[in-house]
């Protein structure tokens, strides 16, 4: 029991559950099959985009960027493939790719001027979107090619193609921070930096790559977000980098680095996802479903913080009771 | 103030102290008397109790059974608050001034001058002059605690606990950041204090610096007192005796030292101030560094671990020289450093100690794109097996573990990756008895299987035991290298003392 109640996984695990219990006790329309596939449309996005602020927030850094960085990406890849002709899947690579720079212009300045990860992605913040209305006279660009809503809305063995997205890059990002020398110094680099110097790795070339993942990410995002929509937009994203982190935060990620677990995130990335949708299912107004979001990632932290504390009662319980 | 007590009536004493947690014994009938005047020593192995004795004291923890006697009468002490009402004071290892704000304020935090919001900063900056004077220390009061010295900081720290006119002061290793100069002043303050008939506990790992400190000692183990301060010989001998329970070579030195040169440094430079810095050193040897703390000791190791950048000069292994640009280099080289400070440098708290011990060498893993977890499992459990890791360490995070744990697991990183010259930088620094032999047994492991050994210590016996030759640093230079066997502890005060000189 105790082992149990310490185990990381279980307190995002249970606030989920208690999180789809509300949703599918209070709204009849929940766990009807058309919710349920919009669920998984709409986690797909942020559980992607919150893959690359786990990274980032491993190695004790924070992106406040991919919302900008979005907005930027669809607009860019917009107007390539309906002005420039460029064929489909090349501008998706080149999107992704794009995404990877902008993330690695993040890193360079965090990683290697040594400038804070809050400042340098606060001001990419802002920057990346004031650079997304540069283009087309900030107007937004429709109907960017007839096979861009498939991307989204296509099904494979009639799950949601997004689902698929989603579960291929959880699990390699899972197994890159499990099982390879890069994973683990992510984890290393975050945990402590000084002694991860001193152990020989490369603490800014970590740091450089993880954000050049979330800059990636964003890309995979940017693509995701234009396909839905079948356009692109300077408006896009805006808000997204509080989902993504809050995702990772939910599911126990510690924002003071080399704390945190992937599966974890997407489990926390679910939880918002459905918050969100039931709050919309009841009509509840935007305003009110952000205000809910703050007091979610107040509460996750806050238990989670609690969590050992309560183990440690148990435990001094369960001792003084053997002792009796 | 008349002097009415009865002198041989003690200023404080703790009777049959006992202190249960969950079932577990952490104090025993524990019984100290502490005479006003007098230094008292307290020793003991990590986790023998002196920590919850000293917390029942300061009224962080109460008592399960017995009493605590302020000349002769027992008294309760609620809380940390009350007990600095009741006149103690202590000083622990963890500092506790705020760097940001002044000297006087840090003194006087807590317990302001002044009436209600507004502060009397006359009064606080006149009274902290004050306590630095009996102190006779030159601090400025108005300076910024962050800008003092890591010696002043902890002079500070003892001004603010004597400032509440306390009649016992309780120091809990208060010279484990200090060089050998800065330990001589505190030992000057503290029988400065006692002769103004302050009684005073004090605690630290540096047995010598004990036996040269104190009037009398108390010895625990296993939270019970083993050795009383009327029956304990004010020697290192008899403390070391009286603490591991047996009479035993208390440096079990071997000479391993071969022909072949292992490592060589060559005029290295550096802006760190170290200056033309040459020495070779033998397969099996252990070369000691010896001088002040701040003499370039620590800033050598740095050199040669590539972490300061070499303005001049090459180190060489194995007669290949290194072209060294940061640590990963020197690692890749087989150069391994366990930092001074294990817990800043060292070790990485948000994990176990299995990838704590690997992560210089993921390589034996496997390929970087598939790293077997079995096979690290398998080869940092052989390492907790030869390092002689607790059983209960095991799986735990490093956080959670003794530091004659944590450092073994330091130490163990290192022989995961192989290494062949292992430069130790203050290796037994606040690690008990047992950690400590464990760690010289060590050494002589290395040095048997033929790897070289730098050696920095500020414990001048274990500088001189454990060592071959020796280099005495001064300024960033070396300025003489001898057999250790040649080297009397008089000369490295010496050194340390002409350093003050010149400075």
């Amino acid at each position: 029991m105790n082992a149990l109640l310490r185990s990381p996984i279980i307190a995002p695990l249970a606030a989920l559950l208690i999180v789809t219990a509300i949703a599918a006790l209070t709204t009849p329309r929940f766990l009807d099959t058309g919710n349920l596939s919009n669920l998984a449309l709409q986690v797909s996005i942020v559980a992607i985009v919150a893959i690359g602020s786990t990274f980032v927030i491993l190695i004790a850094g924070i992106d406040l960027s991919p919302g900008s960085a979005i907005a930027l990406l669809t607009m860019i890849f917009a107007m390539s493939v309906k002005f420039q002709g460029i064929p489909l899947p090349i501008a998706i690579l080149l999107t992704i790719a794009l995404g990877a720079g902008l993330g690695a212009f993040n890193g360079f300045l965090t990683a290697y001027l040594r400038i804070p990860a809050f400042i340098t992605t606060l001001a990419a913040l802002s920057a990346f979107r004031g650079m997304a209305f540069l283009f087309n006279n900030g107007s937004p660009v429709f109907s960017v090619h007839d096979a861009l809503e498939g991307i989204f809305y296509g099904t494979f063995l009639g799950l949601p193609l997004p689902l698929y997205y989603l579960i291929i890059l959880y699990a390699a990002a899972w197994y890159v921070l499990r099982y390879t020398a890069f994973g683990r110094a992510v984890y290393a680099v975050g945990g402590n930096p000084n002694a991860a110097e001193l152990s020989g790795l490369k603490v800014r070339r970590i740091q450089f790559f993880a954000f050049m993942i979330a800059g990636a990410m964003a890309g995979i995002g940017a693509v995701l977000m234009a396909a839905r929509l079948n356009s692109g937009s300077p408006n896009y994203g805006v808000g997204l980098e509080l989902s993504a982190i809050a995702a990772a935060v939910i599911g126990g990620a510690s924002l003071a680095g080399g704390r945190g677990n992937i599966i974890n995130t997407l489990i926390g990335a679910l939880t918002i996802v459905i918050v969100q949708n039931a709050l919309n299912l009841n009509a509840v107004p935007t305003s009110v479903q952000t205000i809910v979001l703050g007091a979610i990632i107040v509460t996750a932290v806050g238990l989670d913080m609690w969590r050992n504390e309560i183990g440690n009662v148990l435990h001094g319980l369960a001792a003084t009771r053997r002792k009796s | 103030m008349p002097d009415q007590t009865n002198k041989a009536v003690p200023a404080w004493e703790v009777r049959n102290l006992t202190k249960r947690f969950a079932g577990i014994v952490a104090n025993d009938s524990v019984s100290l008397s502490l005479e006003r005047g007098q230094i008292h020593g307290l020793l003991g192995e990590n986790g023998c109790g002196k920590s919850t004795l000293i917390k029942m004291m300061m009224g962080v923890h109460q008592p399960s059974a017995g009493e605590i006697l302020r000349d002769g009468q027992p008294v309760t002490i609620a809380g940390p608050t009350a007990a600095r009402a009741a006149g103690l004071a202590a000083v622990f290892q963890e500092f506790s001034l705020v760097p940001t704000l002044t000297v006087a304020e840090n003194i006087w935090l807590g317990n302001l001058p002044g009436h209600r919001a507004k502060v009397d900063w006359q009064t606080m900056r006149d009274s902290a002059t004050e306590v630095m004077a009996r102190l006779s220390v030159a601090i400025d009061p108005e300076a910024t605690v962050a800008d003092l010295s890591v010696a002043d900081q902890q002079l500070v720290e003892i001004a603010k606990a004597i400032a509440t006119d306390a009649s016992m002061l309780i120091l809990d290793e208060p010279t484990t950041a200090l060089g050998l100069e800065e330990i001589k002043d505190l030992h000057r303050i503290l029988r400065k204090l006692a002769a103004q008939d302050k009684a005073i506990l004090y605690i630290s790992h540096r047995l010598d610096e004990v036996e040269e400190l104190v009037d009398c000692v108390t010895v625990l183990k296993d939270g019970r007192v083993v050795s009383t301060a009327a029956e304990t010989e004010v020697s290192v001998d008899a403390f070391v005796a009286a603490m591991i329970g047996e009479i035993s070579n208390h440096y079990p030195k071997v000479d391993n030292v071969r022909d072949k040169i292992l490592l060589e440094a060559r005029g290295l430079r550096t802006a760190n101030r170290v200056q033309d810095v040459s020495f070779n050193v033998h397969a099996g040897e252990v070369f000691g560094l010896g001088g002040v703390l701040g003499s370039g000791r620590t800033e050598i190791a740095r050199a040669l671990f590539g972490v300061d950048r070499l303005l001049a000069g090459e180190v060489k292994v194995d007669g290949k020289t290194l072209r060294l640009r940061s640590p990963a280099d020197a690692v890749a080289a087989g150069i391994a450093l366990v930092p001074e400070n294990r817990k800043v440098d060292g070790l990485f708290f948000n994990f176990q100690g299995q990838p704590n011990m690997s992560i210089s060498k993921l390589a034996r893993l496997g390929s970087p794109a598939a790293m077997s977890l079995r096979t690290e499992e398998r080869l940092t459990h052989e390492l907790y097996d030869r390092l002689e890791v607790s059983a209960s360490a095991k799986d735990r995070l490093v956080g959670l573990l003794s530091g004659g744990n944590q450092q073994k697991i330091v130490i163990g990183r290192w022989l995961f990756a192989g290494a062949r010259v292992f430069v130790l930088d203050e290796p037994t620094q606040g690690i008990d008895v047992g950690a400590r032999a464990a760690v010289y047994t060590l050494i002589n492991e290395l040095t048997a299987a033929g790897h070289a050994v730098v050696l920095i210590s500020s414990d001048d016996n274990e500088l001189l035991a454990m060592s071959d030759r020796i280099g005495i640093v001064n300024h960033g230079r070396l300025v003489d290298i001898r057999a250790a066997s040649d080297v009397r502890k008089s000369d490295l005060v010496r050194a340390s003392s002409e350093q003050e000189t010149a400075a």
